[in-house]
């Protein structure tokens, strides 16, 4: 180790102003009174949530990039409407969080040679990482911008194949493979 | 229907009616107020769900703690836990009575009463004749409400003409000040001055600024009580935090108020108000902010602590307390802590008010007669009184939660040291000060010596002298001797940090000092 390498930080010198403090407060009361004006002239930057949705706001204004936001999974579909998935178990032993559970079967098409029969992701074991995606030889997992997801029980929220087509169906116009 | 209210119901009692209706829905839009504030503050929009602007949040608000499961630990001191928010809000409700909202809702008459001095009776009982006679005639709950100006006039001249001085000053109903023989010179006649009405204020004290003091720091009972009770170690800190803090700053701020007193010679906050209703230089009203600015401060830090809240809530610290003296309560109960405190905020911004910042007054609002200018015979223009004087306490409340989001809390001995070695010196210092400007400048000011007001000269050499005080005392605060390390190890006999042995048991306990030496 040099010499160079070593920072000696000395504690600032309290100014007259610092010493008095009152002269400093009043500087901390004029910041939070700038905050304050920002708010009411309306330049804020606060969306009003249900109402406005950082999906339909430009990404450069603080919007959100559909493209890199790891929401909601969903199982692609190839061109003939079958599921893409091979059921290579990739993504579950990829997965972190073992919130992947896949049954296979032997594929009822000539193209492949397995198919998941079972496929069920528990939405909330899923930390969201977007290993799955990473993993995936064909692209057939793939997380979607959908983050509002609600359900009653836990049950409710593993999502199985047939939901999670699903959400393909309903995202692909918006967010294409 | 209006004659029978004014003949059978007295005027406090609508005013109670609506000053306590008022203050209690003012503390429940304060609590949406200082989360609006909150958020401003931290670039947020704050409650905007329940109603427009969420204008209905403290109903939604109020709702809940009504729901919420009424909790009581099996452990706790049950009547003490009840006790203490019960003490808190009674009290601090109470001592909102004796704010004079606006002024005095009255006549000023003036009367000849030279032929009853001339029948014999001495000047008082010339006044006292005069004033029964007046009161005989008066409306009910109509009283005399002034002390009596006595004037000697002389012959031929009319009194609007006579700019005299009053010969006589009597103190209603004080029968023990020698009165002055008067001699009347032929033609000379002897008017006398009252005022008759009612004051625009729940309870008429004339030690309005005692009894406020003396609720207030009653209400400090509540917090200890509540934290004592709740047999919870971080409840009971709390407690003894809060005590601490009121303590030490209960002596600057009275101080501050004893330095307004001793200019006004009166507690009665109608009268430190109505001292304050006029102008120097004929266009600065007369606040007492503008001549005290020092002391004003004094008192501003001071409320801050006393309310409890930042950067002095140390009783509640969220982070070191887990909430403090109210961890333990629940709904309604935890409520009543929380409307306690900010009712005593809206106290403390009122007494405030009436003695820096003029009460009621604003340019404009003053009545006709100059030298008691509290005195109008119109309702409407004390119900417009009454409406600035809480405006001007909304704005103090305000500065109280822009206070709060600004600032981090004090360290608790940082608080202390504060008090002890900061601000009750300067206090000290301003009100000797004070003392002596008044010694050395009041008899010299016509205006004070007759109405014992400030006049606009009297008010730039106390503004001086508070400047130059401050400095004095910052410099010389310099001077003093670095006060002990804090966070040192404490030696207490049987502390892990005492190495000493430990006192056979019969013997007595030694002092914490002399354990270890």
């Amino acid at each position: 180790m040099k010499s160079t390498d070593v920072i000696e930080i000395a504690e600032p010198r309290m100014t007259l102003g610092d010493q008095f403090f009152l002269p400093q407060v009043l500087v901390g009361l004029g910041t939070t009174m700038k905050h304050m004006l920002r708010v009411w002239t309306g330049t804020d930057r606060v969306i009003q949530y249900p109402e406005e949705r950082r999906e339909d706001i430009p990404v450069v204004e603080g919007g959100m990039h559909r493209r890199s936001y790891r929401g909601v999974h969903r199982l692609n579909r190839d061109e003939e409407g079958r599921v893409k998935c091979v059921a290579c178990f990739m993504c579950a032993t990829a997965c972190p969080a073992h919130c992947i559970h896949i049954e296979a079967d032997e594929s009822p098409w000539e193209d492949r040679e397995k198919y998941p029969a079972k496929f069920d992701i528990d939405e909330l074991r899923c930390i969201y990482c977007g290993m799955c995606e990473e993993a995936c030889p064909v692209d057939a997992i793939e997380l979607t911008s959908l983050y509002d997801i609600v359900g009653l029980t836990r049950q409710e929220m593993v999502f199985d194949k047939s939901k999670l087509l699903r959400v393909y169906d309903e995202t692909q116009e918006v967010e294409p493979i | 229907m209006l004659d029978w209210i004014q003949a059978n119901i007295p005027p406090w009692l609508p005013l109670l009616l609506v000053v306590h209706l008022v203050v209690l829905v003012t503390v429940a839009y304060l609590i949406l107020l200082e989360r609006k504030s909150a958020s401003w503050m931290q670039d947020r929009l704050g409650p905007n769900r329940v109603g427009p602007y969420g204008l209905l949040q403290p109903l939604a608000d109020g709702l809940k703690f009504f729901l919420k499961e009424d909790y009581r630990a099996r452990s706790v001191d049950k009547v003490l836990f009840t006790l203490a928010p019960v003490i808190m809000i009674v009290v601090i409700i109470i001592s909102i009575a004796v704010i004079p909202w606006g002024g005095i809702k009255g006549t000023t008459q003036t009367v000849d009463i030279t032929n009853l001095w001339r029948d014999g009776h001495s000047l008082r009982a010339a006044v006292d004749t005069q004033a029964k006679t007046i009161s005989a005639d008066l409306p009910r709950f109509h009283e005399l409400i002034s002390d009596v100006t006595v004037q000697t006039v002389p012959a031929g001249a009319g009194l609007d003409s006579y700019p005299g001085q009053p010969t006589v000053v009597l103190e209603l109903g004080n029968d023990l000040d020698p009165v002055p023989a008067i001699d009347l010179a032929s033609g000379q006649r002897l008017y006398a001055t009252f005022t008759t009405g009612w004051r625009f204020q729940i309870a008429n004290l004339n030690i309005g600024v005692l009894f406020i003091l003396a609720t207030l720091s009653l209400a400090v009972y509540g917090v200890v009580i509540g934290g004592w009770a709740s047999n919870n170690k971080y409840s009971f800190l709390g407690g003894l935090r809060a005590t601490a803090n009121m303590i030490s700053y209960e002596v600057p701020m009275g101080l501050a108020i004893v330095t307004i007193v001793l200019m006004f010679g009166t507690l009665d906050l109608n009268q430190i108000v109505e001292k304050q209703a006029h102008y120097w230089g004929g266009w600065l009203p007369a606040w007492n902010v503008f001549a005290h600015p020092v002391t004003f401060l004094l008192f501003l830090v001071c409320i801050h602590a006393e309310a409890n809240r930042a950067p002095f809530d140390t009783a509640e610290a969220e982070q070191e307390l887990v909430g403090g003296y109210h961890t333990e309560y629940s709904s309604m109960r935890f409520a009543l802590f929380f409307m306690a405190e900010y009712a005593g905020m809206v106290t403390t911004s009122a007494l405030m008010v009436a003695l820096f910042l003029g009460g009621w007054h604003f340019p404009g609002l003053g009545g006709p007669d100059a030298v008691n200018p509290a005195v109008t015979d119109s309702l409407s223009l004390c119900i417009l009184r009454a409406v600035v004087y809480f405006a001007k306490t909304i704005f103090v409340l305000f500065l109280f939660m822009w206070v709060r989001w600004t600032l981090p809390r004090f360290r608790f001995d940082q608080i202390l040291a504060l008090a002890w070695r900061g601000l009750i010196p300067i206090a000290l210092a301003i009100l000797l000060s004070t003392a002596l400007t008044i010694y050395f400048f009041g008899s010299s000011s016509a205006q004070f010596v007759s109405l014992r007001r400030l006049d606009g000269w009297m008010a730039l050499v106390m503004f001086g002298v508070n400047v130059v005080v401050l400095g004095i005392v910052m410099y010389a605060s310099t001077l003093l001797p670095i006060g002990p390390s804090i966070n040192r190890r404490v030696r207490i006999p049987g502390s892990r940090y005492n190495t000493a042995a430990l006192p056979k048991a019969p013997a007595a306990m030694p002092a914490a000092g002399s354990a270890s030496s």
